[in-house]
């Protein structure tokens, strides 16, 4: 296998977007191949992410990309993982380039869903659970993941203001980030009063649906002659999945597809959560980013909640989490998020993300979940 | 070539006839390891092996964890507030479903006795026991 940089990165603000996901996208992609110093021509293979592209009335929209960009003849395709989707294109640019199919490659995640109304979003998000066995049985994406608060509540001692603690973390991150849907920061009092959505999970555990797109370009290290910023090395980059239903799950405690996905990358890449320094998690909602940092192997079951409330996950803290804001607060465009994360290390490593800097930026990790675990990416990156 | 022969329940309408028409749970039981599913595929989540039969579902059990949902999705508009819940049936078998009587918290706990009830809408619906049929 080649040795795989992630070479240039490139993101829209999250939140409102008035132009169509395909605009945002290639847009995106321009500045991440530019950012890598590189031609638009010098792209091997373009991996789209777009999930909820049929809510734009717009499918394939790969080539349509590519056609922008001026490089028609560059094959694509279109990946859906669900809100995972844009890292699972990373890992298939990876495989492209270490495998020696592709010199370089584009991955591009962007979704457009804040034309539509909260009950047509919240029904797009939920058909990405077993449609005919949990959403048609009364299941939405947040009362999935409540369902998943719920046991863990009941198994290990918790507090709300432990969540809380979460949430007004990854606002205060994002209050720092100018690529975020939310820029303000909130209060305990503000995270408490706020309405219950799915109980335990108040408006604040959760994360909005936003519009957004976010582009990283990958190439060989061979072949990158002068990259024109510090590249991240792909250490690793591992997929898992795992039953998808609730029902089908022994253990509610804790996604498996995170454990598997997890144990394969510290394995590719001969590291340990210890020698992690920083790191990006899928916290679509509170209750996810605690089960993503006891699934890593970063804390013991049942204790991540308590960590955070103790200041170990701030950005100054032992193990800076989230320092984007994380899908809580930076946002949530489903199939940027991935891609997003990735931008996020890449600005750090950069000395671009003034104002959020992490204090140590040797070593990153990315977890993205596809809902509520069926399937999982781990990306570890480090410094030349 | 995947051996299905022992499997009854061909469709995923199969299921959800259960639910709507026919009043039971469907399951599917796995021949090499014993797995109890209610969700309809070709070979076991567990195991692998594709010798799965049908197994009947029993139409009680007990609470693992629940939500109370505020904000609903299509198919539910009218019905919230209402509790989504997993449920350990009785005899085996995990399974997800509504229940339009739980409005808040307090009307359900981790634990409590329910049973499977036909709905006037599709889907797995669940009713609280009252204490006197509790097994």
């Amino acid at each position: 296998m080649r040795e795989t940089w992630v070479v240039g990165a490139a993101s829209t603000r999250y939140g409102k977007m008035t132009e169509s996901a395909r605009e945002a996208a290639t847009r995106v992609s321009m500045e991440a191949i530019r950012d890598a110093g590189l031609e638009p021509k010098q792209i091997g293979h373009t991996f789209v992410a777009n999930c909820f592209g049929l809510a734009e009335h717009q499918a394939h929209v790969g080539p349509l990309i590519n056609n922008g960009l001026g490089i028609p003849e560059v094959p694509s395709v279109t990946l859906e993982s669900a809100c995972s989707s844009s890292s699972a294109g990373l890992h298939e640019a990876f495989v492209h380039v270490a495998g020696g199919f592709a010199d370089a490659a584009l991955v591009v995640g962007a979704e457009r869903l804040s034309h539509l109304d909260t009950l047509a979003a919240t029904s797009y998000f939920s058909i990405a659970a077993d449609y005919p066995f949990e959403t048609k049985n009364g299941a939405t994406f947040p009362g999935l993941y409540a369902t998943l608060a719920s046991a863990y509540r009941n198994a290990f001692r918790t507090t709300p203001e432990m969540f809380g603690s979460i949430a007004i973390k990854n606002h205060a991150n994002a209050a720092r980030n100018p690529h975020a849907h939310f820029q303000k920061e909130i209060t305990m009092e503000t995270y408490l009063a706020s309405p219950m959505i799915a109980s335990p999970l108040r408006l604040y555990d959760c994360c909005p649906f936003s519009d957004g797109a976010a582009a990283v370009v990958v190439a060989a290290k061979e072949v990158v002659h002068r990259p024109t910023a510090e590249p991240l090395v792909v250490r690793a980059s591992a997929r898992a999945g795992a039953v998808t239903d609730m029902q089908d799950r022994p253990d509610l405690l804790g996604l498996p597809s995170t454990r598997l996905a997890a144990a394969k990358a510290f394995r590719q890449a001969r590291l340990e959560p210890k020698q992690i320094d920083f790191l990006e998690v899928h916290d679509c909602f509170t209750i996810a980013e605690v089960m993503a940092l006891e699934d890593l192997g970063f804390f013991p079951q049942g204790t991540a909640a308590k960590e955070s409330a103790e200041g170990t996950t701030a950005r100054d803290g032992k193990l800076p989490v989230n320092p984007s804001g994380g899908l809580k607060a930076k946002g949530h465009p489903v199939s940027a998020t991935g891609a997003g994360q990735v931008v996020e290390i890449f600005e750090q490593v950069n000395g671009r993300a003034k104002g959020r800097e992490v204090p140590r930026t040797e070593t990153a990790l990315a977890h993205n979940v596809g809902a509520t675990g069926g399937s999982c990416s781990v990306h570890i990156f480090s410094r030349r | 070539m995947v051996d299905d022969s022992a499997s009854a329940l061909h469709s995923i309408a199969d299921f959800v006839r259960g639910y709507e028409t026919d009043a039971r749970l469907r399951g599917f039981r796995c021949q090499n390891c014993s797995l109890v599913t209610a969700t309809w595929g070709l070979a076991c989540s567990r195991c692998g092996e594709p010798k799965l039969e049908e197994f009947a579902l029993s139409d009680r059990g007990r609470v693992v964890a629940f939500t109370v949902l505020s904000v609903p999705g299509e198919e539910f508009l009218n019905d919230a507030p209402y509790a989504y819940v997993v449920v350990d049936l009785d005899g085996g078998g995990r399974v997800t479903g509504w229940m339009p009587a739980v409005k808040a918290d307090s009307d359900l706990s981790i634990g409590a006795p329910v049973r499977f009830v036909p709905g006037y809408k599709p889907g797995v619906q669940f009713a609280k026991l009252p204490p006197g049929e509790e097994r």
